[in-house]
């Protein structure tokens, strides 16, 4: 049941009156080191994030300063917008959204007919075809990248996000479509088969009546492949030359080798790049775990 | 051209059209399928057998470039350097993965907090993250070797050290453990509540529980974890790219597969040197597969066999 929230799936039944009094003392000790144990690593997992929003209101000698600093005195500001003047940080991002969202477009239309095709059709080779696809999830990129550079180059598509933008639009994104099927899956079949009885074509029944149901699967899709685009750094390396075309990701690494002397500047620079994405993770999470939990699912 | 009578009836027949349909809705992916999976990896066999700068025709060569493979000590570095970071960072990750997602599972309050604090790491772009431990492993202000000065260790260079870098870099990976581990609790909640209340009451320890039930309840999830990430970082490449300038230093110890790959391919224009690479990247990537796949009937372990 993918609609579900996990967290239902976690709630156990609570232990008896009885064990439980007989079991507290040693619950609590068992607790405290789970805790403990949590704790600790949930500190050696946020520790990097701190020391970088941190750094970012430093200024430069302070963040160089020895013993350890952690809280920024004086709390500077200033890194930021003197980075946005420095790297033309809001081309980036925009960059970026017309690349999500070019691939977002093309990524729904294609990967929820495939997905529908290998889901809720049943036809010869069918079974056949879809572990082909899944193969090619374990095809390691340089093995098709050299022709495919090469094919672009003579299309003209070279410094543009077209080699990025069009394979999406013919299902290259094997994940989404996997998630889709996971989700077109646990859609009774009774409801395709009333519709084709009142005379329905497949088509009229994928659109009006399969997609939307499944609009929390598409909701976890346009997230993944928002962050997919967010983080792309080896594509626009690939493809984009020209640093007025460059995506975040790839804007990013340039201040690693022009501003290394100024740290608080860096990671001004990188906090600019998480805090947006950390932000739609806090306000989706729900989606995004559904998400990972349906591919999660065995099939 | 003509065409029989039981041609057209095997065409019209419910069996073809439900073929036909289904082709339709699959359309795109075969499609693209051909264009950008099919035709790029056969033409990149076809390339490594040849001598080819993307300028002119390739020329032919057999087997040279596999030959010169065979006697570069650069791409014997690379596997060896893919091969330490592979070795030591899945191991490391899938137990650290599964045993977060068993503590977590163990109705824990604030189990939904934890999840979140131990995924957000996952969502933090890459170049974003390689910026962070850079900073961090700063070989003279980084906050790590300030610790250890502060415990008088002197640290050593981190990812600017040749005996270092590859153990920064499995750190740097360590820390994005969040995506399986969230993959592993789902899975761990998917195991029915029933087979603890028997194996409890049939006196099994924790230990054989967790032996006997949980383990092989997730190992499908478990086999797929392992081919995935073994296949990604068999490919390890872009926080490489990213930290190191010029890419593979210090010292060749962080000139990973792809790395030189990518330096043959697009800095020097060896493309069917390269692609020879590629080639043999493909034939590593199935055997590592194939390998586990053969040895998972062994004890990955599915409710329904039907496979």
């Amino acid at each position: 049941m993918p609609t579900a929230p996990t967290r239902e799936i976690t709630v156990q039944t609570p232990p008896s009156p009885q064990r439980r009094r007989r079991r507290r003392p040693h619950a609590i000790a068992n607790g405290l080191g789970k805790h403990t144990a949590l704790i600790a690593v949930s500190a050696m997992f946020a520790l990097p994030l701190v020391w970088m929003v941190g750094t970012s209101f430093k200024t430069a000698q302070q963040a160089l300063v020895f013993p350890v600093v952690w809280w920024p005195h004086p709390f500077v500001w200033r890194n930021y917008p003197d980075l946005f003047a420095a790297l033309p940080y809001f081309r980036f991002f925009l960059n970026t959204f017309i690349y999500a969202a070019v691939t977002i477009v093309g990524v729904c239309a294609s990967s929820s007919l495939v997905a529908y095709g290998f889901s809720r059709l049943r036809w010869p080779g069918r079974d056949t075809l879809f572990y082909l696809m899944l193969m090619t999830m374990i095809l390691p990129f340089a093995c098709t990248l050299i022709p495919l550079f090469v094919m672009y180059k003579r299309f003209g598509w070279i410094g543009t996000y077209l080699p990025l933008e069009v394979p999406t639009f013919f299902g290259s994104s094997v994940f989404s479509t996997f998630l889709l099927r996971q989700f077109f899956m646990t859609i009774p079949t009774s409801l395709s088969e009333a519709a084709r009885i009142d005379g329905a074509n497949e088509f009229y029944i994928f659109s009006r009546i399969i997609l939307p149901l499944a609009k929390p699967a598409l909701a976890s899709v346009i997230l993944f492949q928002f962050v997919y685009c967010w983080n792309d750094y080896l594509g626009p390396l690939v493809y984009i030359s020209d640093a007025n075309s460059y995506p975040l990701s790839l804007g990013l690494s340039l201040i690693l080798g022009d501003y290394t002397t100024n740290w608080a500047w860096v990671m001004a620079g990188a906090t600019a790049a998480t805090a947006p994405i950390v932000i739609l993770f806090f306000l989706t999470q729900r989606t995004f775990i559904q998400g990972i939990t349906l591919t999660g699912q065995k099939g | 051209m003509q065409v029989t009578a039981p041609a057209i009836r095997a065409l019209r027949s419910p069996q073809a059209r439900r073929l036909r349909l289904g082709l339709l809705f699959v359309s795109p992916w075969i499609i693209g399928y051909c264009v950008f999976y099919l035709y790029p990896f056969l033409a990149t066999l076809y390339y490594s057998f040849t001598s080819f700068t993307g300028i002119g025709n390739p020329q032919f060569t057999g087997l040279a470039n596999y030959r010169g493979l065979f006697h570069d000590s650069m791409f014997r570095t690379a596997v060896f350097n893919t091969f330490y970071y592979t070795v030591i960072e899945v191991p490391f990750s899938t137990v650290a993965a599964l045993g977060l997602a068993l503590l977590l599972n163990m109705n824990v309050r604030g189990q939904a907090i934890y999840r979140t604090l131990f995924y957000i790491p996952s969502i933090v772009p890459v170049v974003a993250s390689s910026l962070i431990f850079v900073w961090i492993f700063q070989p003279s202000f980084g906050i790590v070797n300030s610790l250890l000065s502060d415990v008088h260790v002197n640290g050593p260079a981190w990812f600017f050290s040749i005996t270092w870098s590859k153990p920064t870099f499995i750190l740097l990976g360590l820390w994005g453990l969040g995506q399986p581990m969230v993959i592993y609790l789902a899975a761990l909640q998917g195991v029915p509540k029933e087979l603890y209340e028997v194996a409890e009451l049939e006196g099994a320890s924790p230990w054989q529980r967790l032996r006997r039930v949980t383990i092989p309840m997730i190992s499908p999830v478990i086999l797929f974890n392992l081919i995935m990430s073994l296949v990604l970082s068999i490919q390890y490449f872009t926080q490489a790219q990213v930290i190191e300038n010029p890419p593979g230093s210090p010292g060749d110890s962080t000139m990973f597969y792809v790395t030189y790959y990518y330096q043959q391919a697009f800095q020097f224009l060896h493309l069917g040197y390269a692609s020879a690479m590629a080639f043999l990247l493909f034939i590593g990537v199935i055997i590592v597969t194939v390998v586990l796949l053969r040895t998972s009937s062994r004890w990955v372990y599915y409710e329904n066999d039907q496979r």
